[in-house]
């Protein structure tokens, strides 16, 4: 039984089955535009932090931190809470959207790429503080300099938010719906199809989802290497 | 601009209860090399940090020609017993230096690259260079600019004879192109052969300060006269 399923996974994955593109590129499409608005907010926020130390910055950390290990379900009960129609956002109108799917991932990966940011940066500006306020430079001067300097560290913090991202399936599941050919993306299926005991799709998602991570590893150690 | 004499005033620094300067007076007017001598833990490279601005100066006790540290620092630079260098090539990290400074021209950069004789580690990045090397380029990083002080801290420590004197006839080719060099150094022979002026620091005080000839035949003080004999 276990070989046939195997097999007509296998043969979905190199048919490019209709379906099963559909959810691939959808789950890519949200993952990577909550990856790249995370991105663009959270490495220079966290550098920022690194320079501008003080009691508050400490306690955005400590916020950050906290909010790394933040289960799901509770994010996307809250965004469910915030988005829908009798929420304070219900007039944005995006509830069971993907725009909500990628607020949620966004809003999980955030303080993770933050706190891993900042923890780079930390480092980086520890080794060079004396090297940058010997040449006088502006803070803005400093801040390109240290994320320039922790550019592979920063590819892999990167790379470890979208793993993170993209295996997320309790809070899209609550702000998504999983509505098919609308927001069902690969973990939300996997769970959706195994219930409904077509299995078959289910296990060319979970090895579409176990190839992403294999890559994300490959990539996460050949730039440990070049660091 | 001028930059002499240097005047610091009564300038003390402390980490907690730990005094590390106490009372320090200098008035300089020298040009050339001025060697700041002492034990371990006693000043020196805090008080090179101080002048250099690296350290907090709320009284405003140390001034250039009656400018602040702050007008000044543009026409400083700093060269750290560890070289710090970014993770980019020889000719990336004095092009780096070079971009802040705006003489950002690789014709300059060249020019520096083959006065310090470092062109065979140009495209060599800067993490597998021997520490020597890594000296070499800390330093020409340092003279992008045509700075007007250059501090050294303990430039030539953990480098090898030869290393160490091509390193004092840059120095001392820089001092002569009228540059004001502040260098630690525990080196006593080094001292003899590049030091003009020195300030000999202990526990955190001047007790020497004036010529290295004069240094040298210091009788009186018995941590000087340790200092020399041992050296």
């Amino acid at each position: 039984m276990l070989s046939n399923i195997i097999e007509t996974a296998f043969h979905l994955i190199f048919t490019l089955d209709k379906d099963l593109i559909e959810i691939i590129s959808l789950s890519l499409k949200v993952t990577m535009s909550a990856l790249l608005i995370s991105v663009l907010i959270s490495i220079p926020f966290g550098s920022f932090l690194v320079l501008y130390r003080n009691k508050f910055q400490s306690f955005v950390i400590l916020v950050s931190n906290t909010l790394m290990g933040m289960p799901p379900v509770v994010l996307g009960l809250i965004i469910y809470t915030l988005v829908s129609k009798r929420g304070i956002f219900g007039f944005l109108d995006i509830l069971y959207t993907p725009s909500a799917m990628i607020l949620a991932q966004t809003l999980l990966i955030t303080p993770i790429v933050v706190s891993l940011t900042y923890e780079e940066i930390y480092k980086k500006h520890k080794d060079y503080y004396l090297f940058l306020n010997s040449l006088n430079l502006s803070n803005f001067s400093k801040l390109r300099t240290l994320i320039y300097e922790c550019r592979y560290a920063l590819i892999t913090v990167t790379l470890t938010g979208f793993g993170r991202a993209s295996a997320e399936v309790g809070a899209v599941m609550i702000v998504g719906g999983n509505i098919n050919h609308f927001t069902r993306v690969m973990t939300t299926a996997i769970a959706f199809e195994t219930s409904k005991g077509s299995i078959e799709l289910a296990v060319a998602l979970g090895l579409i989802l176990i190839m992403i991570s294999f890559i994300i590893t490959l990539l996460i150690k050949s730039l440990r290497k070049i660091k | 601009m001028s930059i002499l004499p240097i005047k610091i005033d009564n300038f003390s620094y402390a980490i907690g209860d730990s005094k590390i300067l106490r009372n320090i007076n200098i008035d300089s007017k020298e040009k050339k090399i001025t060697i700041i001598a002492g034990n371990n833990g006693s000043g020196k490279t805090t008080l090179l940090k101080a002048m250099h601005g690296l350290i907090e100066d709320p009284s405003n006790s140390i001034s250039w020609a009656n400018n602040s540290i702050k007008t000044i620092k543009e026409l400083q630079s700093m060269v750290f017993q560890n070289p710090i260098l970014l993770n980019r090539t020889t000719f990336e990290n004095i092009l780096y230096v070079a971009n802040k400074k705006k003489t950002n021209e690789k014709n300059y950069v060249n020019k520096i690259i083959e006065k310090l004789n470092i062109k065979d580690i140009a495209n060599i990045d800067a993490r597998y260079l021997s520490g020597g090397e890594k000296q070499k380029v800390a330093i020409a990083m340092s003279i992008i600019g045509n700075p007007k002080i250059i501090f050294l801290d303990e430039p030539t420590s953990q480098l090898d004879p030869v290393y160490k004197h091509e390193i004092e006839s840059i120095i001392s080719s820089l001092a002569e192109n009228d540059t004001k060099i502040f260098m630690t150094s525990h080196d006593i022979s080094q001292i003899k052969r590049i030091g003009e002026e020195i300030i000999f620091l202990d526990k955190g005080r001047i007790i020497f300060n004036g010529k290295v000839k004069e240094f040298l035949n210091e009788k009186t003080n018995k941590v000087i006269r340790n200092y020399i004999s041992y050296g």
